[in-house]
């Protein structure tokens, strides 16, 4: 495995609407990394996601590796409700033949679907009758349809139960080890940060804090993160 | 029966499959009404190939794949809003051409007749119909893409350009329409269809299939009911489909979780 980062940012500054959003973000991601990108709300996480995607404009530099496939799980995904879009139609956005899938699409669909814990029968509902749950695993099969190289995973948990959470960052485990993907995710929780990141950024505006979980998430770097009154007791306590 | 009624099948039947076709994605994009504003952009075109003594055809196809573009652009660009900027530009091409097309024309741009063709042009109208079906078709994972997360379309690497495609697409199949059906009424003719499909489709894939069927059927069933009744044929294809949509909604599917 090549030792080039999959992803290097340097100096990366978004301003919208007048707005500075992001100013002057830089680190790396590793191939087969976890990263996990920790700031209290408004901090800028989602749009730092947007612009590694070329979803914004920016300034400064997002590198991928050449060749670098990027899986994508959306914080906020919504279609209309009349719109008769199936799940399986939503997966064939990613088949060679939309009209007429392969039987090996279809095979390694049913796969993927197993992997993430739906049964098959969820392809013949309607994109929009999903549930919350349902969604977030059918999105994050989504993403990993095609073997990324690396999977953005933008607070993957959300609106989902805390079974499944335990599920989806066990899985996200076995697919960092087994396939090598590396792992960009913004989450919330810091048990999840210390458990399942091998790095974390700690994002407000600009990068507070990065390194190692148990190196750089001290109580001083916590406070200035979140404000004194701090979120450090999520360390203990249930996601909320 | 005459060769114009001929001739008038085949368009309805070739433009009434394409309508159906490209519908979809435009209900689906909640374009419906720019759609049908669209239209109206044709009568400056017809009066200015009137006023120069051309087949308005040529008029209308170079208003209609303008127009396209400017929405295209308008919709590029996030401050303005699209729909009073079009709703402006689009009536106000109504007045321009009603004040230039000569009375005797009128009644016949904005709602269409029985029209006259040579051989050679109804023969490329009708291929040009079928490869904008084609198109519709080949595209449709595109434009759905884009319709359903253009976040995810764009990480894909799919572009606005399929956006433009979908448009100038659109544009291409009421310019095609707007002889039989009269350019007020050929963007509902592009509606119509995909809404009575939406209705009763319980996928994508049976949805276009659905709406391209519908689109021939009741653009053809129209034709025959006006030569049959002597009316114009543009009001009895849309009529026709209105009335259809208005039966369909006992059968809406529901979708509610």
């Amino acid at each position: 495995m090549s030792h080039e980062p999959v992803l290097t940012v340097e100096n990366l500054s978004v301003t919208l609407d007048g707005v500075q959003i992001l100013r002057d973000v830089s680190f790396s991601l590793q191939p087969g990394e976890a990263l996990a990108v920790l700031g209290p709300n408004g901090a800028g996480k989602t749009v730092l996601f947007r612009a590694l995607l070329g979803l914004l404009p920016h300034t400064g530099v997002v590198r991928w590796r050449q060749d670098t496939k990027i899986g994508y799980v959306p914080q906020r995904f919504s279609v209309d409700r009349s719109a008769p879009i199936t799940a399986m139609e939503f997966f064939l956005l990613q088949s060679p033949s939309f009209w007429r899938p392969s039987a090996e699409f279809v095979a390694h669909l049913d796969h993927e679907l197993t992997l993430v814990g739906l049964d098959r029968s969820v392809l013949r509902k309607n994109l929009a009758e999903l549930s919350g749950g349902e969604t977030q695993r059918l999105l994050l099969a989504w993403a990993m349809l095609e073997h990324p190289g690396v999977l953005l995973l933008d607070e993957p948990t959300a609106g989902v139960d805390a079974g499944f959470e335990e599920n989806l960052y066990a899985l996200l485990h076995r697919v960092q080890t087994e396939r090598g993907t590396s792992l960009l995710l913004i989450s919330h929780d810091l048990s999840v940060v210390y458990r399942y990141a091998q790095k974390v950024v700690c994002l407000n505006k600009s990068v507070v804090c990065q390194g190692a979980p148990v190196q750089v998430l001290n109580p001083e770097a916590l406070a200035t993160l979140y404000g004194e009154s701090g979120y450090y007791h999520h360390e203990h306590g249930p996601a909320h | 029966m005459d060769s114009s009624y001929h001739a008038s099948f085949w368009i309805a039947l070739a433009v009434g499959i394409a309508s159906g076709s490209v519908g979809p994605f435009i209900v689906l994009r909640r374009m419906a009404l720019v759609g049908d504003a669209l239209s109206h952009v044709a009568l400056p075109g017809i009066a200015l190939a009137l006023v120069y003594s051309l087949d308005p055809f040529y008029g209308v196809i170079v208003f209609l794949i303008a127009a396209a573009f400017a929405i295209f652009w308008l919709e590029g660009r996030s401050r303005v809003p699209p729909d009073a900027i079009v709703g402006l530009l689009f009536t106000a091409s109504l007045a321009i051409g009603i004040l230039i097309i000569p009375n005797t024309e009128i009644v016949e741009s904005l709602f269409g007749a029985f029209p006259t063709l040579s051989l050679p042009f109804l023969i490329s109208i009708l291929l040009t119909a079928v490869v904008l079906s084609a198109l519709c078709f080949v595209l449709a994972k595109r434009f759905l893409f884009l319709i359903v997360s253009p976040d995810l379309a764009k990480v894909h690497g799919l572009g606005r350009k399929y956006d433009l495609a979908l448009l100038v697409i659109f544009a291409m199949i009421v310019a095609l329409g707007i002889k039989l059906v009269g350019t007020l009424l050929m963007g509902a003719l592009t509606i119509i269809p995909a809404a009575i499909a939406k209705n009763i489709s319980g996928s994508m894939r049976r949805y276009v299939i659905a709406s391209a069927v519908l689109g021939g059927a009741i653009s053809v069933s129209g034709v025959w009911l006006a030569e049959t009744f002597h009316f114009l044929p543009g009001p009895s294809i849309v009529l026709l489909g209105v009335g259809l949509f208005v039966l369909s909604l006992p059968f809406t599917r529901r979708r509610a979780a």
